[in-house]
């Protein structure tokens, strides 16, 4: 039995990162949410990783150091600048 | 106000911005100037740990950039291309260090010892002191800690996929491998920074 319940928790975390990125049908979807319903231990690795991914995408969307940002736009007007045609 | 790169489906607007910028519009032209040297400076920062190499990758974006839009041929492969370009340069840049460790370093750690302890290494030169306390604000420490523990393949999957927001089909443009391939070491990747994670 608890054999069965190994392999039957394998498959699941083999699916977890397709069923995280929406990529698994409603039938695949149901199937890991009742796995994770009667085994903590799966239920704790989805979380876990929805989490990781959550964290990962929020650092994502931070804006860069100011600092590094007024660099950036000092270079971009230097480029510019040196590449606007002569008007004479 | 975001990181506007970071988002699913950011490709078409990329590609509305190369259009625009080879048209000749100043403001598009500049804004994708801007993208470009954010993602040389994320890049470098996350998935190759060289800061001291962010500002020459950031330049090498910036002209590179520029000239891909004169000559532009397919604006939708441009974030591709971008990444891909931002990739080479850090391993250019890394080339030409020669006899420095090659062991990755990053912004507060990385400098490895006789008896295997990671210390703190001097950036002072390279990157600005006071460019160091915003940078700690912008990454946790724990995160970025944490990224550091996975193997640059798959650091650089993560940040392609989590962070930047890139699609699988232009995670595997940039990597050189297969779409599936990219799947199977994202969700190795995430099992690891998660035990990673879990550790810091």
């Amino acid at each position: 039995m608890s054999q069965d319940v190994n392999v039957e928790c394998s498959a699941m975390l083999a699916g977890i990162s397709a069923y995280l990125d929406g990529d698994l049908d409603a039938t695949e979807c149901q199937a890991i949410e009742r796995h994770c319903r009667d085994c903590p231990r799966c239920a704790a690795v989805v979380e876990g990783l929805r989490e990781t991914i959550g964290l990962c995408r929020e650092a994502g969307s931070t804006p860069l150091p100011e600092p590094v940002r007024q660099r950036a736009r000092a270079s971009i007007e230097r480029l510019l600048a040196s590449e606007k045609p002569s008007e004479t | 106000m975001v990181n506007p790169s970071a988002r699913e489906g950011a490709g078409p607007v990329y590609a509305e911005l190369v259009r625009e910028a080879a048209g000749g519009d100043r403001d598009a032209m500049e804004r994708l100037l801007m993208r470009a040297q954010e993602v040389a400076y994320r890049f470098s920062l996350l998935v190759c740990g060289h800061p001291q190499d962010a500002e020459d990758v950031m330049q090498d974006a910036l002209l590179k950039t520029y000239r891909y839009v004169s000559r532009i041929k397919e604006p939708e492969a441009f974030r591709t291309w971008l990444y891909t370009t931002v990739q080479n340069a850090c391993r250019m840049k890394r080339r030409r260090h020669v006899g420095e460790p090659s062991h990755q370093i990053s912004i507060e750690q990385g400098a490895t010892s006789g008896d295997g302890e990671a210390g703190p290494v001097e950036v002072e030169g390279h990157t600005r002191p006071a460019d160091q306390l915003v940078m700690d604000a912008w990454l946790s420490g724990r995160l970025r800690q944490a990224l550091r523990a996975l193997p640059p393949s798959y650091r650089m999957i993560v940040v392609l996929r989590e962070m930047e927001g890139l699609s699988t089909r232009e995670v595997a443009g940039v990597a050189g491998i297969s779409e599936a391939n990219v799947k199977t070491r994202l969700h190795r990747a995430r099992v690891m920074l998660r035990q990673a994670l879990e550790g810091v």
